[in-house]
């Protein structure tokens, strides 16, 4: 008898751990979107990169799978008389489909010390828009310089310096100070390719982070399309030029129907002035985004041949002047010089934080790097170097001020300026963003689940010895 | 503190893998030689058992209490460390408790196999501490093929936890039944 309840307590205690290993790590982690959470399928992906410069230009080019192209985004679809916009960004997927693939870049020339240790997380500030506890729309229109002069609706890619306190998103240091940070070279470049707003008319945009987000002086690639006076588009397309349709079809739209070929966009060459009384029916569709040729320093990159997707792939080639004349905007590229470049893509009709990441890398020109530019001669690269492969992960909501807070163990290596490469991969930061969404749910389950151990071990621990004989009993 | 907790750690590995070894020549041994390691075994398991708690005290002032419950890796060597000592702590008690008689009949190969499992969560909790000075083990890589990605918090659901607590208070009572079985 005694032996069969020791073999059943034996049976109880495995099974139990057995059902623990095959449960762990379930019922806390789970979409909101009402909180901004969203966990994306894959966490991690590959990016391969190459680099090459001829003296004159500067050439990136970027290769990355995706599913397929989301080429469309931001559309006004004419609803019982009226148009509504579909394709704004949400948290998570957009419902349509309707959100455009893009691949950026950021770089710096050693100007911000940080971003070569700790890449992009140095630029995600407090409360940044669409993380769970973000600062809304009004109180940043409010905020004196960001909103009032700045016109910022939403916390975005910000510098640190440029704050009197990281964890305060509004404690913007005073004018005359950011205006010597940025003539001391403290921005970031953004190299921005979009595959709507930018790439049908063989664009990019060019934009910097510094106490905000901004595009570089002069005219970007797009502009909105809407009149809110009217309550309606400024432009629709030109029918002579499309078959006679002067706005796309919303089912075209939703399967997907449109490609590289056709007509998904608006731009400066095949639209006219919108007209209201042209007799719109229900499911014509007119982009809220207008392309038009960008211009000044916010015009210096733009896409060389063509930026497809093919095979599951795109593949996209970048050229921007080495030296564009615009050193309050751009990085100026030298030879024989190492910079600091980190990139990002969204893809899968997501937006906004839902992007996959990098680590920091280094470029050299003529130097050693992790990525090595290729000098050639000639206009343009023939691409014989092996691509750099890297990985990119979900950042999720980890921020500069929780990353520097006591709730990061490795907050003293950051003061100690110990990069974040030599203490953590790709795939493990991946794992810590998703945790961080659900931190206290994680932790209240963790507590609990080791508590739940000890006792079960306890318990065990009571059947053995009132089981199993005594010597001399 | 970091530095103590790694000098204190070798104390438990180096006793209770020591012991686990003891237990394993025990089981498979009645030869005059066993007996005598047997006998080294209580206070073998004690200073084990006794320095892992000490470790564990130094190991809890390494890092504030916000960030070891905040790091994934953090949490899960806390709950190894916790689940390894009260463990040992088990197998301690059972062999101080019952005598040799835990050496009679089939009983034998349940110590050997308990003290592989001891074994085996002693050697998680010490990668998983090596993970967090940045130097650790393969062991990680054998735990992600059985499915446990270890930069991800060990936690179960809330079934599980009740599952848990029902098979802790059904052993237990099992337990004092037998113990009535025997008087």
């Amino acid at each position: 008898m005694k032996r069969n309840l020791l073999y059943l307590s034996i049976v109880i205690f495995l099974a139990v751990l057995a059902m623990s290993w095959v449960t762990h790590g379930t019922g806390v982690i789970r979409n909101d979107i009402s909180r901004n959470i969203y966990i994306p399928n894959e966490l991690t992906m590959p990016l391969q990169v190459k680099a090459a410069y001829n003296g004159r230009d500067m050439f990136f080019r970027y290769r990355w799978p995706a599913r397929q192209p989301s080429i469309y985004h931001d559309m006004m679809k004419f609803e019982g008389g009226k148009w509504v916009r579909y394709g704004a960004s949400v948290a998570g997927p957009q419902p349509q489909g309707i959100y455009e693939d893009r691949v950026t870049m950021l770089v710096d020339d050693g100007s911000v010390p940080e971003f070569a240790r700790y890449g992009g997380y140095i630029a995600v500030g407090d409360r940044m828009r669409f993380f769970t506890n973000e600062a809304k729309a009004p109180e940043v229109r409010a905020h004196p310089y960001l909103g009032v002069k700045k016109k910022q609706v939403e916390v975005g890619k910000h510098l640190p310096a440029t704050r009197r306190n990281i964890n305060d998103w509004a404690s913007v240091i005073p004018e005359d100070e950011l205006a010597a940070l940025r003539k001391g070279g403290y921005f970031l470049d953004l190299w921005h390719w979009r595959a709507h707003r930018s790439n049908p008319i063989d664009a990019s945009d060019d934009q910097n982070v510094f106490d905000a987000r901004y595009g570089d002086a002069g005219r970007g690639p797009f502009m909105d399309n809407w009149d809110p006076e009217k309550q309606t588009p400024r432009f629709m397309l030109d029918p002579q030029k499309n078959g006679g349709q002067a706005g796309l079809k919303w089912d075209d739209l939703i399967q997907r129907k449109l490609g590289f070929g056709d007509v998904y966009f608006i731009s400066e060459s095949n639209s006219v002035p919108f007209d209201a009384a042209r007799g719109w029916k229900d499911g014509d569709t007119i982009p809220r985004r207008f392309l038009r040729a960008p211009d000044g320093s916010h015009g210096d990159i733009n896409v060389v041949g063509k930026a497809r997707w093919k095979d599951g792939f795109w593949d996209v080639i970048l050229r921007r002047a080495m030296d564009t004349g615009n050193p309050a905007d751009d990085k100026i590229l030298v030879d024989k010089r190492v910079y600091n470049v980190g990139f990002s893509v969204h893809r899968d009709a997501l937006g906004s934080r839902w992007h996959y990441v990098s680590l920091p890398f280094t470029l050299g020109l003529n130097r050693d790097a992790d990525i090595a530019a290729a000098r050639f001669d000639g206009n343009e690269p023939k691409w014989e170097q092996p691509w750099k492969e890297v990985t990119l992960f979900y950042p999720g909501q980890v921020s500069w001020p929780l990353l520097n807070s006591r709730k990061h163990a490795g907050a003293e290596n950051i003061k100690q300026g110990v990069p974040v490469k030599y203490r953590h991969s790709e795939v493990q930061l991946a794992h810590y963003g998703v945790e961080v969404e659900f931190a206290e749910a994680v932790r209240r389950q963790w507590l609990l689940t080791l508590g739940g151990g000890v006792l079960l071990i306890l318990g065990f621990g009571i059947a053995l010895n009132g089981l199993l004989g005594r010597k001399g009993a | 503190m970091a530095p103590y907790h790694a000098v204190l750690v070798h104390f438990p590995e180096a006793l209770l893998m020591t012991a686990t070894l003891a237990i394993f020549i025990r089981a498979v041994s009645d030869a005059p030689l066993a007996r005598t390691i047997d006998r080294a075994l209580v206070p073998l398991l004690a200073i084990g058992v006794l320095s892992g708690v000490a470790a564990y005290a130094v190991g809890l002032m390494v890092w504030p209490w916000e960030a070891i419950s905040a790091t994934p890796l953090g949490r899960n060597h806390m709950l190894l460390a916790s689940w390894t000592i009260s463990y040992w702590a088990l197998l301690l008690a059972t062999r101080w408790i019952a005598g040799e008689a835990i050496w009679e009949g089939a009983t034998r190969w349940v110590m050997a196999g308990l003290a592989f499992l001891g074994s085996g969560l002693l050697g998680i909790t010490g990668t998983l501490g090596g993970h967090l000075v940045g130097n650790y083990t393969e062991l990680s890589e054998v735990l992600r093929l059985f499915g446990w990605e270890v930069f991800t918090t060990y936690y179960v659901p809330d079934v599980t936890l009740l599952a848990i607590v029902v098979a802790a208070i059904v052993l237990a009572a099992i337990g004092f039944w037998g113990r009535r079985l025997a008087a």
